[in-house]
């Protein structure tokens, strides 16, 4: 699996002045890097930067050996789930989970099936039929992981998820992403400006 | 929703919108109506040539609604999501066209397209494209700016190329206002006259209005007149029915987003590339205008400037006074929209659809219909209103209720009703409560509601020109005066009103955004 | 808060109320009380300076609204009779004028000024009803200096037009009243004929203009058109001049094709069922008087029917009375107007 090691070398992020010093790290399958920092400390920043939102200000970033620079988004297969769920209030469940599968090409049935098995998967198939904005915030976390799952992302970018959550929720939630990430190997950076939760999950940590 | 949170003192409100419409919309319409009905006006109902005419204005206006939707959504994202130096300029700049007089406008086009474009109905198509885009700009951008752009970024990140996360993401999340604009510019295309009069040059470009002008003020046809503005209507009342049922009743965003600082030199690119095409688009027309009042026969000159403080001009009136007169009309119709819009916003949070339904109405009727219903309804008796000089400001008022209502709906659908149980909470009287909740947003309605309204009180012609008195022209009036005599210095002291039009438009919409906009993000 | 929206909603309409509200002036020598008469006219109305003084020194405050066009005049003033909104109506033409009689829209009236009318127009009253006021002609305008510099000759009758119909822009007589003039001026020199004549126009490439406006001021070649010919009034040459912008303007650079003119005279009537039809009376008499009448020319553009009235010299020089002005009659306008606008808009495609 070394075509989904993600490396940054001497990465410096931000939009006119850097908020970072010059970061370098691998992460590897099955490894959860995850970034502490304060807010507003470039946390998210380095994330968007690493996904293709903003580019970076210098330094490179490489995915599988293969430099990402001048990459689009869509074309970099790095998985990405905010700190809100921000699922499409205009699809179904199954339509959010399976948009990526579409996206790639597969035919509507087969994405659905998919789709399903993946909301079964994360132990929602009981709301198959209801819409987002019905769903409580634990179980839109949930879709919104599967539909990022869903995609087989070479490498996850996890903003703060479920903070907006009540803290047992959000303790249950994270276990079942790190269970799930070891288990399907992909590589996970988690950014967080909670110690606790960087103890529970990092298989590393990284803070400037 | 909101309807088991209004206080008792405000649950009642509604009472007056509905009220106002039906004294000053509906009683006129019907007046009008049983004065003119006879049997004969069924048969001219069957007449082909009516069904004929419908059918082709329906053509033209979906022609200027789809090209409206593909000038005015890009510039719709750019003003709306995108935070620059120039942004309120331009945006006050793209509304202009809107509250032109008609004849203006055409006559811009007219001299700038005349020789280049021949063919009347794209005349026409653009000249509404022209007028509407700030229709579009407005209702969609007010939607984009509640979307949350990292909902595209998930989408991207899921593989979706820009193509499909715009169709798929973007187009879905802006339907409602989408369709909401596409009704409005379709109702406005399909009823257009001033614009069909002068641009167009043919069957193909005819609408019911003109019908019913020529109806009405030529033939003396009254059947046919009321035959043509029924069917109008009828057509204005589908439209809204699909619009209506084409909407979909999702919780909305709720919040103003923080606009993004450009970054990146494609977005910087795509930004400023947009922005000097609505420059261009909405410059030219103004520009002729702007260069007819500096220049005459002899060069380049201020005279026409000048001669307009002098007012030597008696067989045109003084256009000062002109100026002050429209000035205090838009600030009648202001205060009344900015009353009616409060009230219609409270009605849309009691749930009284009716009302809102109300106060549509306007928008499928011209002006000249229901300024005549108007004049036919308060000219006698008791209800004598036309020594008050206080028609116009109603009818205008009228008229710029439909936007009231556009503006107001979708952002007080979007106010959280928990705020007002918080305050509750915090020991507040309910009427305060409410106010604290909803207050900010209330206000910004009004205050975007009456803005609105004056700007298109200042360049409203046809209304005026029933019901204002012969020497107290408003100032489109007396432009339209002066555009229907020979004579260079007429047609220049026009065209220097238009510039001054323009000019007071800007600054209140200028003012109008920065105030309501503050409101509405704090 | 009702309270509120109440005392906001009457601040409105009295603030409006005051800014537009009439001064009440004294009466002079205190003799007879001011009363008030209320006029409806159109929208191109222009009010003669000494019209409203000299109504004053009669006691009367007239209190003036324009209704659009002279059509959308007409057709407000039909659909309120009996019960009209105004004690008098001016500016209803010689086209329309039979519809509104015939609707009895107009009680009868005939100002012993009458007899001051020229006896072509002191006639035309029909029936009692309306008192002429002013008449004008409308007619086709030539821009000469497009003729020199181009050398053509500029044309001097209706039957030249077909071959140069390209040179020539009308308006809409379906949504102009100059336009609908033209054309009537087409039926009465050639009768039935008259749609042969106009698909010769088409043929040739004549230009169809919505409105005046549109016609005059951005297809005529005076204002940077293309058209050095254009359908306007008799009086347009004279009002280049009075309102020529450099004023050694001293000639017009326009003139009249004579051939083409069609006669249009405005009559002014008391309406039936007025609140004060006597003060209206008055107001009638008022029009008719010399100073009024002589006043009429340059405000409005158009020629009293006072026979005695002077005409100022910019119309003497350059604009005299047309003489071979045609008209059709009132009956046949009413009867046909609907077909001929029909076969008028078959011919043109339109």
């Amino acid at each position: 699996m070394t075509d989904s090691i993600l490396q940054v070398r001497d990465l410096m992020i931000g939009y006119e002045k850097a908020l970072t010093p010059a970061l370098n790290f691998t992460v590897g399958p099955g490894e959860i890097l995850v970034v502490v920092g304060e807010s507003g400390c470039g946390k998210s920043t380095l994330l968007s930067t690493l996904a293709g939102v903003n580019p970076p200000l210098s330094g490179e970033i490489l995915l599988g050996g293969k430099n990402l620079s001048g990459v689009p988004i869509h074309k970099r297969n790095i998985g990405l789930v905010f700190q809100e769920p921000l699922l499409f209030p205009h699809l179904s469940l199954i339509d959010n989970i399976g948009y990526a599968l579409r996206a790639s090409g597969e035919s509507n049935n087969s994405a659905r099936l998919r789709a399903t098995e993946l909301l079964d998967w994360v132990g929602l198939s009981e709301v198959t039929g209801q819409k987002t904005w019905q769903l409580s915030g634990g179980q839109a976390g949930r879709v919104a992981l599967a539909r990022a799952i869903a995609a087989k992302p070479a490498v996850l970018l996890l903003d703060e998820p479920y903070s907006a959550l009540d803290p047992e929720t959000r303790l249950r939630l994270l276990a079942d992403v790190k269970n799930l990430v070891t288990h399907e190997g992909i590589p996970t950076i988690h950014v967080t400006h909670d110690r606790s939760e960087a103890e529970l999950l990092a298989t590393r940590t990284l803070t400037w | 929703m909101l309807a088991q949170h209004l206080p008792r003192g405000l649950k009642w409100l509604w009472v007056i919108p509905a009220l106002l419409l039906l004294t000053f919309l509906i009683y006129p319409l019907v007046k009008l109506a049983a004065t003119a009905w006879s049997a004969e006006m069924l048969s001219e109902l069957t007449d082909s040539t009516l069904w004929e005419v419908a059918l082709l204005a329906c053509g033209q206006a979906a022609l200027s609604v789809g090209l409206s939707l593909l000038v005015g959504i890009p510039i719709a994202r750019v003003l709306f999501t995108y935070q620059f130096r120039g942004r309120g300029f331009i945006l006050a700049l793209v509304t202009v066209p809107f509250v032109l007089p008609t004849v203006v406008v055409a006559l811009g086009f007219r001299s700038l397209f005349g020789d280049a474009i021949p063919n009347g109905l794209v005349l026409v198509v653009l000249a509404h494209v022209y007028i509407n885009l700030a229709v579009v700009i407005r209702l969609i951008g007010a939607q984009w700016s509640t979307v949350d752009p990292r909902m595209e970024v998930t989408a991207a990140t899921l593989g979706a190329n820009p193509f499909r996360v715009f169709t798929t993401i973007t187009l879905p999340a802006l339907r409602n206002s989408i369709v909401l604009a596409a009704s409005v510019v379709f109702i406005f295309s399909f009823s257009s006259l001033g614009i069909v009069v002068v641009l167009g040059d043919g069957s193909g470009t005819r609408t019911l209005e003109q019908v019913l002008l020529r109806s009405t003020s030529v033939l003396l046809d009254f059947p046919a007149a009321l035959a043509a503005a029924i069917l109008q209507l009828v057509v204005v009342s589908l439209v809204f029915v699909i619009s209506a049922r084409v909407s979909r009743d999702e919780p909305r965003a709720t919040v103003v987003l923080e606009r993004k600082q450009i970054s990146g030199r494609k977005t910087r690119l795509f930004v400023m590339l947009t922005c000097i095409v609505a420059l261009i688009v909405v410059v030219s027309p103004i520009a002729s205008i702007l260069w007819s009042s500096i220049s005459s026969s002899g060069g380049i000159t201020l005279k026409w400037w000048s001669e307009l403080v002098s007012t030597s001009n008696t067989r045109i009136g003084s256009p000062i006074a002109a100026l002050g007169r429209s000035l205090g009309l838009a600030l009648g119709t202001a205060v009344l929209a900015a009353i009616l819009g409060g009230a219609i916003a409270i009605a849309v949070m009691s749930k009284k659809g009716f009302v809102v339904t109300l106060a549509l109405i306007p928008l499928g009727i011209s002006a000249v219909t229901l300024g005549l219903g108007i004049l036919l309804a308060f000219s006698r008796g008791s209800l004598d209103l036309r020594g008050t000089g206080a028609l116009i400001p109603i009818t205008h008022a009228l008229i710029a209720v439909p936007i009231v209502v556009a503006v107001a709906t979708p952002s007080l659908r979007n106010v959280d009703p928990r705020r007002y149980f918080v305050a509750l909470s915090l020991g507040a009287a309910p009427m305060r409560a409410w106010w604290t909740a909803f207050g900010t947003v209330f206000g910004g309605v009004m205050l975007a509601a009456g803005g609105l309204a004056a700007a298109v009180s200042l360049g409203e012609f046809g209304a005026a020109t029933l019901l204002s008195r012969t020497d107290s022209p408003t100032v489109p009036v007396q432009i339209a005066r002066l555009l229907s005599k020979p004579g260079e210095s007429a047609f220049a002291t026009a065209a220097v009103l238009s510039v001054i039009l323009i000019i007071l438009t800007m600054t209140l919409l200028l003012i109008v955004d920065r105030t309501a906009s503050r409101k509405v993000l704090t | 808060m009702f309270r509120l929206v109440a005392v906001v909603i009457c601040g409105v309409i009295t603030i409006s109320a005051c800014s537009s509200s009439p001064e009440s002036t004294p009466t002079p020598g205190g003799d007879a009380p001011i009363q008030t008469v209320r006029m409806i006219t159109h929208e191109s109305f222009v009010l003669p300076p000494s019209f409203v003084s000299d109504l004053r020194d009669q006691g009367i405050d007239l209190q003036i609204t324009s209704t659009g066009d002279a059509g959308t005049l007409t057709a407000s003033a039909i659909l309120a009779a009996g019960v009209p909104t105004a004690d008098l109506l001016f500016g209803i033409d010689n086209t329309l004028a039979v519809r509104a009689t015939g609707e009895s829209v107009f009680e009868s009236y005939t100002s012993p000024e009458i007899v001051s009318v020229l006896p072509e127009f002191a006639q035309d009253t029909h029936g009692g009803y309306l008192t002429p006021i002013d008449f004008g002609d409308v007619c086709i305008n030539s821009d000469n200096g497009w003729f020199d510099q181009n050398e053509v000759a500029i044309p001097t009758a209706l039957e030249q037009l077909p071959e140069i119909a390209n040179l020539l822009v009308v308006e809409d007589p379906a949504t102009s009243s100059p336009g609908l003039a033209f054309l009537l001026a087409t039926v009465a020199r050639f009768g039935t004929e008259w749609p042969a004549y106009w698909e010769a126009l088409r043929d040739g490439g004549v230009a169809v203009a919505g409105s005046w406006t549109d016609a005059y001021y951005s297809q005529f070649t005076l204002s940077g058109g293309d058209r050095p010919l254009v359908v306007s009034y008799a009086t347009s040459p004279a009002a280049e001049v009075v309102f020529a912008e450099d004023a050694s303007v001293t000639e017009p650079t326009t003139s009249v094709l004579v051939d083409s003119c069609y006669r249009q005279v405005e009559y002014a009537g008391v309406l039936a069922g007025a609140e004060n039809p006597s003060g209206a009376r008055i107001v009638i008499d008022t029009l008719l008087s010399k100073k009024v009448q002589e006043d009429i020319p340059l405000n409005m553009f158009v020629y009293p029917v006072r026979a005695d009235a002077t005409l100022p010299t910019v119309f003497t020089s350059f604009t005299p009375v047309i003489q071979t002005s045609t008209s059709l009659p009132p009956d046949q306008v009413n009867e046909e107007l609907s077909s001929l606008l029909d076969t008028w808009g078959t011919v043109m495609n339109r």
